[in-house]
């Protein structure tokens, strides 16, 4: 592995992170809000939450690259404030952010509303307030739904690809995730060097899935006890 | 003291209760659908919808008209509900923690909840893996951790086959004994109202159909009459002292001063028996020269004639008597209130609850 190798490694990881960092406490909060709570407006939020899954991503990145240049709705005021976003690293976090999010609110969504309302019902009876009861008993019941969702949420963070290009350019050692470098390496006829980035996308996959397996199979074992 | 005067609408009609009980001990009866379980979730808190008022031992929990409506956290109700709700996520030691109150007490506090209920051999387990009478017992041990002023249980499958069910009831005869905390039972069996509530309350559709002590309420023909789960046990609280080795039985004496022949089997001391009204054998003459240990004198409180069988209530040591007999035998016989009779029952018949 060069040493350029590792810095892209490095930015993919770090950017993937961060988006799910992101967007981890937002996504909860929305799934619990389209679990269990009606409110005016509803269907519409859904649509729009899963719009990312549906269009190309590329139309997703230039919608944002739309929304954020420097004449742009957005753009103007961060301009004013001093914020540089597009063809940063914070480009790529926004544009994987806003790709990921449908992939973990689904799965969280499912899992909130799987769990028995009177249980935390119970726990407000057992003593706890509100906050306590979801904290102690809502979450951790639904948090294998929330895992699912993060651990889809962190593998399109590091594979995403056609919006990230757009926001972001494919900056040699500023912005060139994993997924870029490798599609950037073909075209300069750098097999060699794409294949070794496959490789080590295969080994950082393998990981995650594993770890991920590994907590459910003892969480199983834990409650068949 | 518990007032209550609860209005909640419910899907087919709405829960209007209205009544005081002074408790300690509360059984409600009525047929599946009256309304018991949303009166304990109303009580507890858990229905936002309800209104009116409610107050126990003096604490207003609810009092929709001057604004007040305690949140479940605040009210202090132990509620044990009939799927018994633990956390499956926590094992039955953490299920028992859940809502103790950190302090120099909490050990005390917990220890006393394990040791009543008879769980510390449950508390490294998970919710999954107990029976239905077990998970009823860590319920009831996590509501009394919280150290409550008020006990909800609301038992289930209380009476469909008394022999092969587990029983939540000598549990609660040791909490009211030991802890003195007062509940609120919905049971379905007669009997074990009678055994252990000093107060009934007969819910039909939503209202209040009778109420009072449960020596009165449950001696008409009422409670429990409209109930298909209704189960009419009866139930016997003594003292049991060992028999000689090797002869299989043992004596039961009551409080009244007789006493029963019973099954030896468990410790001695405190001890319920039950025996169903199938096993109990009416005589209108004194009998000799039989295998049955147990013939007692008594009275014919109530017959309660429906379709081919008759339900027979008869006052006698240890309190009330149910026998099932068939309505020829009434009319052959010639029962009727204030008839003296003879009770038999085999010492097999009778079956320990605690």
């Amino acid at each position: 592995m060069s040493a350029e190798d590792v810095s892209v490694l490095l930015l993919t990881l770090r950017v993937a992170v961060l988006s799910v960092a992101a967007i981890l406490p937002l996504g909860v909060a929305a799934a619990w809000l389209l679990a269990r709570r009606d409110w005016p407006g509803k269907g519409l939020v859904e649509t729009l939450f899963s719009l990312p899954l549906v269009l190309p991503p590329t139309a997703v990145g230039l919608l944002l690259l739309d929304l954020l240049r420097r004449r742009g709705p957005l753009g103007r005021s961060l301009d004013a404030a001093g914020i540089e976003i597009l063809f940063t690293w914070k480009a790529i976090v926004l544009a994987t952010a806003v790709m990921s999010f449908p992939l973990l609110v689904r799965p969280a969504r499912t899992a909130f509303e799987s769990v028995d309302p009177r249980l935390p019902a119970m726990a407000r009876s057992l003593g706890c307030g509100p906050l306590a009861a979801f904290g102690r008993v809502t979450l951790p019941l639904a948090s294998r739904g929330i895992l699912a969702g993060t651990l889809l949420a962190f593998s399109r963070a590091l594979g995403e690809f056609g919006a990230t290009i757009l926001v972001a350019g494919n900056i040699p050692g500023r912005t060139q995730t994993m997924a870029l470098a490798i599609f950037h390496r073909t075209q300069i006829g750098d097999d060699a060097g794409a294949m070794r980035l496959v490789a080590v996308t295969v080994a950082v996959a393998f990981v995650i899935v594993w770890t991920a397996e590994g907590l459910e199979r003892r969480r199983r074992r834990r409650e068949a006890r | 003291m518990i007032e209550l005067d609860v209005r909640l609408p419910l899907t087919r009609f709405a829960l209007g209760v209205e009544a005081r009980v002074a408790g300690p001990c509360v059984a409600v009866l009525g047929p599946s659908g009256s309304g018991k379980t949303s009166l304990l979730e109303a009580i507890a808190g858990l229905r936002p919808r309800a209104a009116g008022r409610i107050a126990v031992g003096g604490e207003t929990l609810l009092d929709s008209s001057n604004g007040v409506r305690l949140p479940p956290e605040k009210r202090r109700i132990g509620y044990v509900p009939q799927d018994s709700l633990l956390f499956p996520h926590r094992d039955v030691a953490a299920n028992v923690r859940f809502g103790l109150a950190p302090g120099p007490e909490a050990a005390r506090v917990f220890e006393e909840a394990v040791s009543i209920l008879e769980i510390a051999p449950l508390l490294a387990q998970h919710p999954g893996t107990l029976s239905g009478g077990e998970r009823q017992r860590v319920a009831l041990a996590r509501a009394l951790a919280t150290r409550p002023r008020l006990l909800l249980l609301d038992e289930p499958l209380a009476a469909v086959d008394p022999a092969h069910r587990e029983r939540i009831l000598p549990y609660l005869l040791s909490v009211r004994d030991r802890l003195r905390v007062p509940f609120l039972y919905v049971t379905h069996n007669v009997g074990e109202a009678e055994a252990v509530a000093d107060e009934v309350l007969v819910l039909r559709a939503g209202k209040v159909a009778a109420q009072g002590p449960a020596s009165e309420v449950l001696r008409g023909p009422l409670a429990g009459a409209d109930d298909p789960e209704a189960a009419f046990e009866s139930l016997f609280e003594g003292t049991l002292e060992p028999a000689p080795r090797g002869s299989g039985t043992a004596i039961l004496r009551l409080p009244g001063g007789g006493a029963l022949t019973v099954p030896s089997g468990g410790p001695g001391g405190k001890a319920v028996y039950a025996v169903a009204p199938e096993d109990v054998i009416l005589s209108t003459a004194p009998m000799t020269g039989i295998s049955a240990r147990n013939v007692i004198e008594g009275r014919i409180e109530a017959v309660d004639v429906s379709g081919e069988n008759a339900m027979v209530r008869i006052r006698a040591e240890g309190g009330a008597w149910r026998s099932l007999v068939t309505a020829a035998t009434v009319a052959d016989l010639d029962l009727g209130i204030g008839r003296p009779v003879w009770l038999v029952v085999k010492t097999q018949a009778f079956r320990r609850l605690s």
